[in-house]
C-alpha cells in the first residue's frame, strides 16, 4: 500500500521510455501590436483598461473609477490611497471587509490579457481574492507575446506563491449565463503607464 | 440501468434535449474560436500528447522528483493506492487539526473517491463552493459535467434550491442575483473553513509545486484562509517541467469554455510559515490502465471537457446517462477499466464519429479506444444472448457467399411481401421511429448479371 | 488499370440503384471495372458491434474476391475507411496489404486517382451535403470543423461542377447523423433525434435533396423523412454525379 505499491506498480507497468518532445518556438512566432493586443484581450477577459500619461494621475483616476472605496490596500508606492496597512503576519480573514486592492503588476501576457502578480507584490495571498475590487498598476513596457515567453520571465523567481490573474472573478454556471463577479474581485481595471 | 436507458428516459423531453444540446454546442463553438486564433495550434496539441507521452514512460521518477522538491519546498507529501486510503489520509489531517468545517474547491478526484459522504459520515461539514458543484451539492445530484457541473439544470431550477437553502427571493432565475446570493453565503464558509481541499491541475516535476485553475477564484479563497490546505491529484497530473505549462495553459482553458486563459491559475510552491501545505498523489486504478497498451493515452487527459461539448451524444443524453463520475466519451475509456461490467454500455454510447478524439488538447485517441473497448466487453461480460447469437449467425452468413446471397433474397421477400403490421411490431426497434428502406425487385447482383455478364 | 467494384451489402440487397449508378459513373469514365460476385461484406457491423474475431472470414472472403485488382472502389466511406484501418486484426499478408494500400472510396477515386473534378454531370437542385464521418474524420475525405486546417473537401470538389447545383450551406457543417450501425437499434432514442436533428438543419437551409459518400447514414435519414413525411429527398452522391452525363 501507498508510496512503495504505487511506485512498484509503475515500474512494472510503464512503457519503454518515449523522448520528451522539444518546444519550438519559431512555430507560434507572429508580428502582433503587444500593447493593443493586450489592450483588447483585458477587455475580452472581462477587465478594464485605462492608460495614463503619468503615474502622477493614478490615484486622481482610482478615485474616478471607486469614488466609494473606503477601506483600501495600497500595495504600490505609486499610490497614497491606501488606508489600511498589511504585514506578513496580517490575520487574511481580516481583508474581508476591503473595498479596493491596489498592486503593481509584474508583467502582462498580451495572448490573453494575464498579469503577473506574486507574494513579490503583495504579502497576504488572499488580498486580490478578497478584496471587493482590484486595481493593477502595469508598465507597457512589461508585456510579452505568449505564455511562452511568460514562462521564460519568472524562471528564476523565489518560488513561494504566485498567479496569472485574468480579468475578473466570473462563471457561467448558471445556464451559461456570463456574471462577472463570482467568489473572487468583482472588478478588475489594469492602469497601464 | 444501461446508458441506452438512461438516454432514452431524456429524450422523453425533447425540449430539455434541445436546449442542453444548443448550450454545450455553443461551448463548443467558442471552443473553435479560440482554438483556430492562434498560430501552431495543433503543433501545441501535438507537444502536449508528446510531453504527457514521455511523462507515463518515466512516471516514477518524475513522481519521484516531485515529492523531494516539494518536501523541500515544506509541503508534507502523502501517497494513496486507492480511494480508501486517500480518504483515510484526508481525514486523519483534519482530525488531526480538529476541523469540522471544510472547504473545497473543484476535484473530479475527491469525485471519483466519493470523499464527501465519507467525512459527512464522521461529522464534518464539507461545503463545494464551485458554483456549479455547489448546485449539484444542494441538489444532491453528482456533476453531469466535470468543467460545467450544473449544466443539465435551468436557472429556474436553480432559483428554487436557493430558495429552499439560501432563502432567497423568488427571482425567474436571475443569474446575477444568484451568483450574488452564493457569493455572501460562500464567503461565510471561506471565513470559517478550518481546512481547503483542493483539486490539482498541474504537478511539476522539476519544482515539487502545482498550479490550480478556476475562474470563480474558490480554491484561492478557501486555500490562502484556512490554516490547512490539502491538494489532491492523480499521478497522472504531473509534468516534467514548469516551461511546459506555457503548453498546457494555452489548450486547457480554450479547450474547455474557449476563454484564453481561465481568470486565476494560482502557483502553489511552499506554505505560507505557520500554515501546512498537503499533496495526496492517489493511484485508484491509475496504474491498471497504465499497463493497458491501447488504452494508457487515456491517462494524457487534463479533465477540460471539450470532448463532452463535442459529443453529439452527450449533448443528447446527459452526463448523467453514463452513470460514472468522469462521463461523456472520456470517461467511455476510462471508466471499463475500473469496472467492466458496470461500464460495459458506454463503449457502445457512441457512433464512433471521431470529433472528440480532433477536439482533444493532449490528442487521445478516444474513438479508436472505444472500438477496442467494445471487443473486449463482448469477450469478457456476458452480452445478451440474443444479440450475441444473432451476430455470431451474421458472421458466418457474410463469410459464405451462396448462403449471404441466399440470406439477402429471403430478407428482401420478407420486407417486401410481410404485412406492415408484423414488419412494424414491437420488435423492430428502427420501425419504431423510421421507415425501412423499400425493396426493389432485384438486387444489384440480379441486376449484373442480367445487363453485365461479361465482366467479373 | 483494373478495379474491383465493391458494393457494401446494404447496397446490394436494398439500393441497387446506389450500385448501379456508381458501376455506369465509372465506366463513363473509361474505368475498366469488373465487379467480382462472390464478394458479400467488409466485416464492418460484427466488428463495430464487438466482434471483430468473429468478422475474420468475412475480411477474407474479401481479400480473396479484390486481391487481383490493381483499385478497389465501393460507394462508402466506413466500409472503405473499416478495410484501411480495421483488416490489421488479418494476417498481414502481400494481398491483405495490397488491398488495404488500394482500397478506396469512391469520390477520392475520381478525384485523387483518375485526377477528374468535372464530370458533365447535371443536376439543377438545391443539395445539401452530409459529410459522413468515417468518411471525413477517417478517410479524410475533408477538413473537419474541430481542426484548424484549410479547408478542403472531396465531395464539394465534384459537386460544385455539377450543372444547376446549388450547394447550400449547414449550420453545423460536419455533426454525426446518428446511425452509427447498431447504434441506430441499440441507443435508438439518442440515434433518431441525432437524425431529425440533422434534417432539421437541412429544411433550415432550404435543401432539396441530401446527398453524401455514405448510404448508411442517407438510409437512416430516409427512414426519419419517410416516417415523418418530409419534403426532402435523399440521394447518394454517384447518383447525382452519373445524372444527365
Amino acid at each position: 500500500m501507498g508510496r512503495a505499491a504505487i511506485l512498484k506498480s509503475i515500474q512494472e507497468n510503464k512503457p519503454a521510455l518515449v523522448p520528451l518532445p522539444k518546444i519550438d518556438l519559431n512555430s507560434f512566432d507572429e508580428i502582433v501590436d503587444l500593447l493593443e493586443t493586450f489592450k483588447s484581450n483585458v477587455k475580452l477577459v472581462g477587465g478594464d483598461v485605462i492608460e495614463l500619461a503619468s503615474i502622477n494621475d493614478l490615484d486622481t483616476k482610482i478615485n474616478d473609477v471607486y469614488p466609494n472605496a473606503k477601506k483600501i490596500v495600497a500595495q504600490t508606492s505609486a499610490s497614497n490611497l491606501g488606508t489600511i496597512s498589511i504585514a506578513k503576519d496580517t490575520d487574511p480573514h481580516s481583508l474581508e471587509i476591503i473595498d479596493l486592492a491596489i498592486v503593481k503588476g509584474e508583467f502582462g501576457v498580451t495572448e490573453n490579457g494575464a498579469v503577473w502578480i506574486s507574494e513579490e507584490q503583495f504579502p497576504v495571498r488572499v488580498l486580490p481574492f478578497i478584496t471587493n475590487d482590484l486595481v493593477i498598476v502595469l508598465s507597457k513596457a512589461d508585456l510579452c507575446d505568449t505564455m511562452h515567453s511568460a514562462y521564460k520571465k519568472i524562471a528564476n523567481r523565489q518560488r513561494s506563491f504566485g498567479l496569472f490573474l485574468s480579468g475578473p472573478s466570473k462563471t457561467a454556471d448558471i445556464e451559461q449565463c456570463l456574471v462577472i463577479g463570482a467568489q473572487g474581485a468583482m472588478s478588475l481595471t489594469i492602469v497601464l503607464v | 440501468m444501461s446508458h441506452s436507458q438512461k438516454a432514452a428516459l431524456f429524450n422523453k423531453n425533447e425540449t430539455k434535449v434541445n436546449w442542453h444540446d444548443k448550450a454545450l454546442w455553443f461551448v463548443r463553438e467558442k471552443r473553435d474560436t479560440a482554438a483556430h486564433k492562434i498560430k501552431g495550434w495543433e503543433y501545441l496539441r501535438e507537444l502536449a500528447s508528446g510531453i504527457k507521452a514521455n511523462v507515463l514512460s518515466n512516471l516514477d521518477n518524475y513522481l519521484v522528483q516531485f515529492e523531494q522538491n516539494a518536501k523541500q519546498n515544506g509541503i508534507i507529501v502523502h501517497w494513496a493506492s486507492n480511494a480508501e486510503e486517500h480518504n483515510l489520509i484526508v481525514h486523519k489531517i483534519l482530525a488531526k487539526n480538529n476541523a469540522k468545517k471544510v472547504v473545497k474547491s473543484k476535484s473530479m478526484l475527491t469525485e471519483e473517491c466519493h470523499l464527501n459522504p465519507y467525512l459527512e459520515a464522521k461529522g464534518i461539514e464539507v461545503v463545494d463552493t464551485d458554483l456549479g458543484e455547489y448546485i449539484v451539492q444542494i441538489a444532491k445530484e453528482p456533476p453531469s459535467h466535470i468543467v460545467l457541473p450544473a449544466i443539465h439544470k435551468t436557472k429556474e431550477e436553480v432559483d428554487e434550491l436557493f430558495q429552499e437553502h439560501l432563502g432567497t427571493t423568488p427571482s425567474n432565475g436571475n443569474p446575477e442575483y444568484l451568483t450574488n446570493e452564493a457569493r455572501k453565503h460562500l464567503r461565510e464558509k471561506f471565513i470559517e473553513a478550518d481546512v481547503a481541499i483542493t483539486g490539482v491541475n498541474f504537478a511539476v516535476a522539476e519544482t515539487g509545486g502545482f498550479v490550480v485553475c478556476t475562474n470563480e477564484g474558490n480554491a484561492d479563497m478557501g486555500a490562502h484562509l484556512a490554516k490547512v490546505h490539502i491538494a489532491c491529484m492523480g499521478i497522472e497530473k504531473i509534468i516534467p517541467k514548469e516551461e511546459h505549462l506555457g503548453v498546457f495553459l494555452r489548450l486547457l482553458a480554450r479547450s474547455a469554455t474557449g476563454q484564453p486563459i481561465t481568470t486565476y491559475s494560482s502557483h502553489f510552491n511552499k506554505p505560507v510559515p505557520g500554515k501546512e501545505l498537503h499533496i495526496v498523489i492517489v493511484d485508484n486504478g491509475r496504474t491498471d490502465q497504465l499497463s493497458r497498451e491501447d488504452f494508457r493515452s487515456s491517462l494524457h487527459c487534463i479533465r477540460c471537457g471539450a470532448c463532452m461539448n463535442t459529443c453529439p451524444i452527450y449533448r443528447r443524453s446527459g452526463g448523467h446517462s453514463y452513470d460514472a463520475t468522469i462521463p461523456g466519451p472520456i470517461g467511455s475509456i476510462l471508466s471499463p477499466g475500473k469496472d467492466l461490467k458496470k461500464h460495459s454500455s458506454l463503449p457502445f454510447a457512441s457512433t464512433l464519429c471521431g470529433s472528440c478524439t480532433n477536439v482533444c488538447p493532449v490528442k487521445i485517441n478516444i474513438h479508436e479506444q472505444l472500438y477496442k473497448w467494445r471487443q473486449i466487453v463482448t469477450k469478457d461480460v456476458k452480452q445478451p444472448l440474443v444479440k450475441k447469437s444473432i451476430l455470431k449467425i451474421v458472421g458466418i452468413v457474410l463469410s459464405k457467399p451462396k448462403l449471404y446471397n441466399l440470406a439477402g433474397k429471403s430478407a428482401r421477400f420478407v420486407l417486401k411481401y410481410a404485412p406492415r403490421f408484423m414488419v412494424y411490431s414491437n420488435i423492430n426497434t428502427w420501425g419504431k421511429a423510421r421507415e425501412l428502406p423499400e425493396v426493389k425487385n432485384q438486387n444489384f447482383d440480379d441486376w449484373y448479371k442480367v445487363k453485365r455478364k461479361n465482366n467479373g | 488499370m483494373k478495379v474491383g467494384l465493391f458494393i457494401p451489402c446494404y447496397i446490394n440487397q436494398l439500393y441497387p440503384q446506389v450500385a448501379i449508378a456508381t458501376l455506369e459513373l465509372l465506366e463513363k469514365l473509361d474505368v475498366d471495372v469488373y465487379y467480382p460476385t462472390g464478394q458479400t461484406c467488409c466485416g464492418q457491423p460484427l466488428a463495430n458491434s464487438g466482434y471483430e474475431e468473429d468478422s475474420k472470414s468475412a475480411c477474407q472472403v474479401f481479400v480473396e474476391n479484390f486481391k487481383e485488382y490493381d483499385y478497389i472502389v465501393g460507394p462508402s466511406g466506413s466500409c472503405i475507411y473499416h478495410v484501411k484501418k480495421h483488416f490489421d486484426i488479418l494476417e498481414q499478408s502481400k494481398e491483405v496489404v495490397k488491398v488495404r494500400n488500394n482500397a478506396y472510396e469512391l469520390c477520392e477515386f475520381i478525384v485523387n486517382i483518375l485526377g477528374t473534378k468535372n464530370i458533365g454531370a447535371s443536376f439543377p437542385f438545391k443539395v445539401g451535403l452530409h459529410k459522413s464521418c468515417h468518411g471525413l474524420r477517417g478517410l479524410k475525405l475533408g477538413s473537419c470543423s474541430e481542426k484548424k486546417e484549410s479547408h478542403f473537401s472531396t465531395e464539394e470538389s465534384l459537386l460544385n461542377e455539377v450543372k444547376g447545383l446549388t450547394l447550400m450551406s449547414l449550420n453545423r457543417k460536419d455533426e454525426c447523423c446518428g446511425f452509427g450501425g447498431t447504434f441506430s437499434v441499440f441507443e435508438e432514442a439518442v440515434s433518431v433525434k441525432m437524425g431529425k436533428d440533422r434534417i432539421q438543419d437541412h429544411l433550415n437551409n432550404g435543401v432539396e435533396v441530401i446527398t453524401g459518400a455514405d448510404h448508411s447514414c442517407l438510409m437512416h435519414l430516409d427512414g426519419l423523412l419517410n416516417r415523418n413525411k418530409q419534403p426532402i429527398k435523399v440521394m447518394h452522391i454517384a447518383e447525382i454525379l452519373n445524372s444527365s452525363i
